[in-house]
């Protein structure tokens, strides 16, 4: 068998590009993500004493709705493969469109329903991280926090917020970089991203050897520099 | 003087459980009035309704001047009001000694940061803790733990304090110190406190009443050394007899 270094060399510039897309794929996926996530995190315990005040009158059933929403959206996408996802609004969202609202033009770049996707299937998993590391405040914080007279968007943003904050970060570490990873499926849609990349210079060369693992190379040192980051933020606020 | 808190017929149920039965009790302004009974009575339903952290099911509670239930939207004057000390201390874990205290005022009260701080430094200060205003709530002992906790129900400038068993989770050397601070806001600042508390000592020195409850109701009420000398119903003697053994 023969490892010849140089075809790593001359496919790097190349696969550089990719990786250049997966990073921007995935950093604007995420953030997103973390948009949703949060919202639909607070959404699914909306009302619930979790989050302060219990509602009364006519904010009932809106919490309940709200409930309810964000619920539908978290069960249906972890109820759906990430790649059922990404052909479906790539593909079949715009003929919905076109079908609906007569717009004859219609259509999603690839890399537009790659970035959306990763944001909404981020953006579910992470409501859950949310979710879940909200209930586990105290009850007892929250309520020290209520009993001074301070807001309810107080609450959440100075006590609730920064003690869940500090539970997230290694559930959501994990999800940033199963969203990296998940980037390389976007193969199906056509966006030239890292994976592709590699699968295109693989059709031309059939140099599987150096070609996959440098992609290899290339998505583990994506990843540890998400997993830095999140690590020096964590070491950089204040623990107890 | 003035009433500043009056609960009138009041109800609490949890589901289909009502734990508080007709509830009448007045406070006057300046009053400290001590709140005894065994466990599971409703002591702590009855003050978490004054500041509403439980809602009544059905009643009327008046507290400064908002009326609840026809005021409900403002909850949160009632607690701007009503200081509350927690058994179980319940300082924000990720905030210094002083950033406990001058939270309340600088979100609640919309003092500025800088005097929030003076009025955290002073209140830290009245509690004996001014050397520990950079530390944690974790490097603290219990006892130091409860007296930031009360520097930062204080802080917000409230006309009433309630307090739930507030020394019940304390190790015995540490219980003086706490009472200590207790007695001292009591005396100092004629504040009007509400404490749920099983020293019995300082319910005779510092109580001006003393309410008994038992399974939800109010069973007796008096002058808390009077009460406690003779005692008229059967509870009351048991559970004087049971609390003087500890
Ligand atoms: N959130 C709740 N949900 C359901 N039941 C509750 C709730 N809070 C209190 N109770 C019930 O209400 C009754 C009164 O409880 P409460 O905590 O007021 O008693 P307490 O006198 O403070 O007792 P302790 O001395 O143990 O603190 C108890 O039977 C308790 O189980
Ligand atoms: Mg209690």
């Amino acid at each position: 068998m023969d490892f010849q270094f140089s075809i790593i060399l001359e496919s790097i510039p190349t696969l550089l590009e990719g990786a250049k897309l997966t990073w921007i794929i995935t950093l604007l996926g995420i953030s997103g993500g973390m948009f949703f996530g949060v919202l639909a995190g607070l959404g699914r315990i909306a009302g619930t004493e979790a989050l302060g005040e219990k509602p009364h009158g006519v904010f009932v059933p809106i919490s309940f709705l709200i409930q309810k929403i964000s619920g539908g959206y978290v069960e249906t996408v972890r109820g759906t493969p990430i790649i059922v996802q990404a052909m479906f609004l790539y593909f079949a969202f715009p003929m919905l469109v076109k079908a609906i609202m007569d717009l004859e033009r219609f259509r999603i770049e690839a890399l537009t329903a790659a970035v959306i996707t990763i944001m909404f299937n981020a953006g579910a998993y992470i409501a859950e991280i949310v979710r879940g590391a909200v209930i586990s405040v105290d009850k007892g914080l929250v309520e020290a926090g209520m009993s001074l007279g301070i807001t309810r968007f107080q609450l959440i943003s100075h006590v609730i917020g920064p003690l869940a904050l500090r539970r997230m970060i290694p559930p959501l570490g994990n999800q940033f970089i199963i969203s990296l990873k998940d980037t390389s499926l976007f193969i199906v849609i056509g966006v030239g991203e890292l994976t592709r990349q590699g699968q295109e210079i693989m059709a031309s060369n059939f140099r599987a050897l150096e070609i996959w693992l440098t992609v290899a190379i290339m998505y583990l040192i994506m990843t540890t520099v998400l997993a830095v980051t999140l690590r020096t933020f964590e070491k950089r606020m204040k623990m107890f | 003087m003035a009433n500043i808190i009056e609960l009138k017929n009041v109800c609490k149920s949890f589901g289909n459980i009502e734990v508080l039965h007709n509830i009448d009790l007045t406070v006057e302004e300046g009053e400290v009035l001590v709140v005894i009974g065994p466990s599971g009575s409703g002591k702590s339903t009855l003050i978490r309704c004054i500041n509403c952290l439980e809602m009544i099911t059905s009643g009327e509670l008046l507290v400064d001047t908002i009326r609840i239930p026809h005021e409900r939207n403002r909850v949160r004057q009632i607690r701007l009001e009503v200081g509350m000390v927690f058994q179980q201390f319940n300082l924000f874990p990720h905030m210094t000694a002083l950033e406990n205290v001058a939270f309340g005022p600088h979100k609640a009260r919309s003092v500025s940061k800088k005097e929030a701080n003076e009025i955290a430094r002073d209140l830290l200060n009245k509690v004996g803790l001014a050397e520990f205003e950079n530390k944690l709530p974790g490097q603290l002992s219990g006892g130091q733990q409860q007296r930031v906790a009360i520097a930062r129900a204080l802080a917000v400038n409230p006309k009433v304090m309630l307090f739930d068993e507030p020394t019940s989770a304390l190790d015995p050397e540490m219980i003086g110190e706490v009472l200590d601070v207790m007695k001292q806001i009591a005396r100092e600042s004629g504040m009007t406190m509400v404490v749920v508390t099983h020293e019995m000592g300082f319910a005779s020195q510092v109580g001006n009443r003393l309410i008994f409850m038992d399974e939800g109701r109010i069973v007796e009420e008096g002058k808390p050394q009077e009460i406690m000398k003779n005692p008229t119903s059967e509870r009351l003697k048991e559970f004087l007899a049971h609390v003087k053994h500890h």
